[in-house]
């Protein structure tokens, strides 16, 4: 078949080799010399950059293909078998898919060149990649996946992936129990991914559980369960992609180390949820209400990370909270049924925001792991690369245009208005004011006015080239991504929409031209009066702010923490102390406890026989032979 | 005449089994196991004749290979145990006790 192509199944299996080769190295050498930086960072490098190469060449074959029969599979084993339920390890490459691929290698490969110079000295730098390695294998397989439950392997994997990481540094106990929330919170999400897919399966997937079969089934799934199933798959993107109410892992995910934050935290890992709603349009479309909810959780997500955004300390925290916000933009575009502008909002998203957290990495390193701004200013001039590729990717980060930012942003909006949702384009504009505010803030307060911490900045400089080549490629793309999908009123095509559109279902809304252009005027107003009033605030030396009233309880994030402490994990620990301290002793642990003391007892009774003395045994073996015997002639009569 | 014979035999096991499980001194018991053999290739011999075949002869001579070699090794035994309680008695050897 001309659709089937055997090296699909190779993309996830290079960084996959990587992991096992570098694991197996570390392993080795823990307690010895370990291996050289040099030898681990080439080999960490190489499983990336092969699979971007394959990603090329899977979009290429894909763009040599009619628009309508775009698609490559590759089935590499039958995973089980269970009744209806046959699951086929299979790959798909789309459209859809094959996007996803290309800068999800691509981003990866430059964060693990990048990482080459931002973990040089770390102790354990060999299972550092190892972990990256693992990571990318599989996000690989999450996107390349021919049906839900290849995808959740993938899906498990990275989610894996991101407590090993957001843990690296174990030895401080806040960043194991970062981990461990990230891992708990995924879980919770996880469970409505998996009812989600148990419903679906019940539902339509007897005749084939992958997504070209679903879809062609998805007319007979009925509303009611239709609605069960999309918000079922929407708890499980909350989940991963950190939405109300399951966003609370993600600020504090940014224990781990700064290209960990910017690969799998911002540019892929938490853009799978938003991917995963994309790839089951074919049913969302049919279920409004479902993508109500998901634009409206979306977009309140979106709001409530921005207001926190405005008074956080921390340059991670800012950049964590402006993901969270990032990502409810996603979900609105994808809620609104604009899943084309969503997916590309996950792309642009990809380059800025990597950008963002590689310059800020950088910016940390130079200042000897300070991440607190107001210990920063006036970097400008010490470190011009990362200021101009930072300004970039903050420029696209508020949308200010041309760049990147502004395109995806803003056809998010215009879809959202343009389908008749109102309030949620109201709130994206004024979350995309808020935006330009704290970022400009984040650039302000870092790179202009005095520096506050003389000492610091004496010692602060650009970092070397190995990490400063990949924060220049990201600016670049975060500069002329949007280009890709410029819309027709700047003369462009849709092109990225176009490209996308054989693997979704959706359809274009249409407004008039004035109204396309009076939107975009005010959303454009809105982003320069924001970064004015940051100007106007931080550019010439800001002073610590004393936060009182509204803004402590924002700075606190409206105490969402404690709440959940409160309400649920205190019961929690208090039902699990319930059930450790008397339901487990008396009640699961008897029957174990009656059969060894059984045991015991019969121990106790046979110990007579053994008195120790050879002829006594003897006399037991008289006895026993002549009972066979006697049995024996018994029978030969 | 072959009752006989396997009388003689019965009786010969008999008194084995009696050394070997009311005598406490180790070479007296390894004597009745070797009375008890000897019971085993009476049986043997007499089968032998009875059935006119010479089956039970080889087998008679086998047990006595063994028994031979299972006299050298029982000897070494008996020695080791004695060096190590400087007694023969079976009783002294009671570590299996429950």
């Amino acid at each position: 078949m001309e659709h089937t192509v055997s090296y699909l199944g190779l993309i996830p299996l290079f960084p996959l080799l990587g992991a096992l080769i570098l694991g197996v190295m570390h392993i080795s050498t823990c307690t010895g010399k370990p291996f050289s930086e040099k030898l681990y960072g080439v080999l960490g490098c190489i499983g990336p950059v092969i699979s971007f190469i394959y990603a090329l060449i899977v979009y290429f074959q894909l763009k040599g293909m009619p628009a309508d029969s775009r698609f490559l599979i590759h089935d590499a084993f039958t995973w089980f078998s269970v009744g209806d339920l046959h699951i086929t390890m299979g790959f798909l490459a789309d459209p859809l898919s094959s996007l996803m691929l290309v800068f999800v290698t691509f981003i990866g490969s430059l964060i693990h060149i990048y990482s080459v110079g931002y973990m040089s000295g770390d102790e354990n730098f060999g299972k550092f990649f190892s972990y990256m390695n693992l990571f990318l294998g599989s996000m690989l397989i999450l996107v390349l996946g021919s049906g839900p439950v290849v995808m959740f392997v993938g899906w498990e994997g990275v989610g894996l992936c991101s407590y090993l990481l957001i843990s690296f540094y174990c030895k401080d106990t806040d960043n194991v129990l970062a981990g461990n929330k990230a891992f708990i919170v995924n879980r919770i999400g996880d469970l409505g991914f998996v009812l989600g897919m148990a419903f679906l399966f019940w539902a339509i997937g007897a005749s084939g559980f992958d997504y070209l079969s679903l879809r062609e089934n998805s007319h007979l799934l009925t509303p009611g369960i239709g609605l069960v199933v999309c918000l079922l798959l929407f708890v499980g993107a909350c989940g991963k992609s950190a939405q109300i109410p399951l966003y609370v892992w993600l600020p504090d995910a940014m224990a781990g180390p700064t290209p960990v934050s910017a690969l799998i935290h911002a540019a892929t890992m938490v853009t799978a949820g938003v991917y995963m709603v994309a790839r089951f349009s074919f049913i969302y479309a049919h279920v409004p209400v479902a993508g109500a909810v998901v634009a409206w959780i979306g977009i309140l997500t979106a709001l409530l990370a921005a207001i926190f955004g405005m008074f956080q300390h921390d340059i991670k925290k800012i950049l964590a909270y402006s993901t969270v916000s990032q990502l409810g933009y996603m979900f609105a575009g994808v809620g609104v049924a604009a899943y084309s502008a969503g997916i590309f909002h996950v792309f642009t998203h990809a380059f800025f925001k990597a950008l963002l957290f590689l310059g800020a990495g950088s910016v940390i390193y130079a200042l000897h792991h300070q991440q607190n701004i107001w210990k920063m200013g006036g970097l400008k001039e010490k470190m011009p690369k990362t200021y101009w590729s930072m300004l970039i990717g903050a420029l696209a980060l508020a949308g200010f245009p041309p760049f990147s930012g502004f395109f995806s942003k803003d056809e998010i909006l215009f879809s959202a208005l343009a389908s008749g949702h109102t309030g949620i384009w109201f709130i994206g504009v004024a979350v995309a004011g808020i935006t330009a505010y704290y970022t400009f803030r984040l650039i302000f307060v870092v790179f202009h006015g005095q520096p506050r911490d003389k000492k610091a900045f004496d010692h602060a400089e650009d970092a070397p080239a190995v990490m400063t080549i990949p924060l220049m490629v990201l600016a670049f793309g975060a500069l002329c991504a949007g280009f890709l999908n410029l819309p027709g009123i700047f003369g462009g095509n849709l092109n990225v929409s176009h490209w996308l559109a054989p693997s979704l279902v959706e359809h274009h809304p249409h407004t008039s031209l004035t109204v396309e252009l009076l939107a975009m005027a005010l959303t454009i107003a809105i982003i320069v009066t924001g970064i004015v009033i940051a100007y106007k605030k931080f550019a010439s030396g800001a002073e610590e702010p004393e936060y009182t009233g509204f803004a402590k309880f924002a700075y606190n994030k409206f105490y969402v923490d404690e709440l959940y402490n409160t309400v649920f994990v205190q019961p929690y620990k208090a039902i699990g102390s319930v059930i450790w301290k008397s339901l487990e002793p008396n009640v699961t642990d008897i029957h174990v406890k009656v059969s060894s003391w059984l045991y015991r007892k019969a121990g106790t009774g046979f110990k007579i026989f053994q008195v120790g003395y050879v002829r006594v045994y003897a006399v037991y073996m008289v006895i026993g032979l002549s009972i066979i015997s006697l049995l024996l002639s018994q029978s030969l009569n | 005449m072959i009752q006989n014979y396997l009388i003689l035999s019965v009786i010969l096991f008999c008194i084995g089994i009696l050394g070997v499980v009311s005598r406490r001194n180790v070479l007296i018991v390894f004597m009745s196991i070797e009375l008890m053999l000897n019971a085993a290739n009476l049986a043997f011999i007499a089968f032998s004749r009875f059935h006119e075949s010479m089956d039970g002869h080889v087998l008679a001579l086998m047990v006595m290979a063994v028994a031979a070699a299972e006299a050298a090794l029982a000897l070494a035994v008996v020695i080791l145990l004695h060096k190590h309680k400087g007694k023969l008695d079976t009783d002294v050897f009671s570590l299996l006790k429950g």
